[in-house]
């Protein structure tokens, strides 16, 4: 008896955890969908960054806008910001690279994201969140009021994006959804 | 005397032309039988090969039949009760190939018959809720600021608050839904204004005793 007794217990164990385990497993469908959702978070935050870096929005737009883009990071996230003209990458907290992208000192600003992709796929943590790295490339251009280039170039970024299945109580019933949320952007390369 | 003799000659003559006859007959008959015990041996030959090929053809998957023609076969010779190791042995085979198969186009009726159903309501649900999802769309296509903001107040005005929850599906699984984090109708209108697109349609809505909406739930396309 003595022998059997480790055995059940750890047939009991495993069987009591087998639920749980084939709840972490996603489906390929659902993982899917949301590789999906968080590309489009950042596809998100490109066409914010746009908006805020436009010398054309309104002022009150803008703001707006950098409220939205700061509730798709985790608090206290950091944005890298190079430039050709200094060899020091600065990273400042997002709302601050907001802010300051606002109020370039530029006639008119182009700031385009393109080939966003996985660089690493998102993978399933211990506590249950799934962490990923997103790469894009930037292109910045700044103008003078004569619509002349003054300063351009081209970014490579990693983006650290961590999804997890969260709960909130809607009208009174509990509600499951995926939350996406961006951590820190670092400048991998920068060129002309 | 000779009258006697005569007699008795033509008796003679007389049982051994019906043995003969006899003799004749049985010879005749025990033939016959042999050569339809013959034929029917042939013909069961023929058969066992004849059913040999077909269900190897049945196993190789080169009939060209459909499901049903190939458990129509597989029936006939089922009904010869041909005893033949070898043709009982590939009758398993057959039978477990086309019960998998009729299993899996089964499934797949199912999964189809639950897309045309999904397709239909989504449908429906496309004409039930056209002119909400009109107004998205007209403020996803504004060229301006203003005529953006004009649009999200006259679309406010069908939802009881500006903080309404908004539901969006990102995926739908078995009649489970996988959703984003919830919004409001008033971020989730200004969202519209700043992507410039709306990739939406509208699931579901709630709405209160005064016709207002109190709760959507919206599926990504």
């Amino acid at each position: 008896m003595k022998k059997v007794a480790p055995v059940l217990l750890f047939l009991f164990v495993f069987m009591s955890a087998g639920p749980l385990l084939a709840q972490d497993n996603l489906s390929p469908a659902r993982k899917q969908a949301i590789d999906s959702l968080a590309l489009e978070k950042v596809r998100d935050l490109s066409k914010y960054i746009t908006i805020i870096g436009s010398k054309t929005t309104p002022w009150s737009e803008a703001n707006r806008v950098i409220d939205r883009a700061d509730e798709l990071f985790m608090p206290g996230s950091q944005m890298g910001v190079s430039s050709l003209l200094h060899p020091k990458i600065q990273y400042y907290t997002v709302r601050k690279y907001f802010e300051r992208l606002m109020r370039l000192n530029y006639n008119k600003v182009e700031i385009e994201w393109y080939k966003i992709n996985y660089v690493s796929d998102l993978q399933r943590q211990p506590d249950g969140t799934y962490v990923g790295v997103i790469t894009i490339f930037q292109k910045f251009k700044a103008y003078d009021k004569e619509g002349r280039l003054l300063y351009q170039d081209t970014t490579k970024k990693d983006i650290t994006v961590y999804v997890k299945r969260k709960q909130t109580q809607i009208q009174g019933r509990m509600i499951g959804f995926w939350d996406v949320l961006l951590g820190d952007i670092r400048v991998k390369e920068t060129s002309k | 005397m000779r009258k006697k003799t005569w007699t008795s000659a033509t008796g003679v003559l007389m049982v051994v032309l019906f043995a003969s006859l006899m003799m004749g007959g049985l010879t005749s008959c025990k033939s016959k039988k042999k050569l339809a015990r013959e034929k029917a041996a042939a013909e069961y030959a023929a058969r066992v090969e004849q059913a040999k090929k077909t269900l190897t053809a049945i196993l190789d998957g080169t009939t060209g039949w459909t499901l049903d023609e190939q458990q129509k076969q597989f029936d006939t010779i089922k009904s010869y009760n041909i005893d033949d190791p070898q043709v009982k042995d590939l009758m398993a085979k057959v039978s477990e190939k086309l019960k998998g198969e009729q299993a899996e186009a089964a499934r797949k009726a199912e999964e189809q018959r639950l897309r045309d159903q999904e397709a239909a309501k989504r449908k429906a649900d496309m004409e039930k809720f056209k002119s909400l999802n009109d107004a998205f769309s007209q403020i996803a296509q504004s060229a301006t600021y203003d005529g953006a903001n004009q649009r999200i107040q006259q679309t406010l005005t069908l939802f009881s608050t500006p903080e309404v929850p908004v539901l969006i599906i990102i995926d739908q699984q078995q009649g489970f839904n996988d959703y984003d984090r919830p919004t409001t109708i008033g971020k989730f209108l200004n969202y519209l204004k700043d992507m410039r697109a709306y990739k939406f349609a509208v699931e579901s809505v709630k709405k209160d005793a005064q016709g207002k909406i109190t709760e959507l739930e919206l599926i990504k396309k």
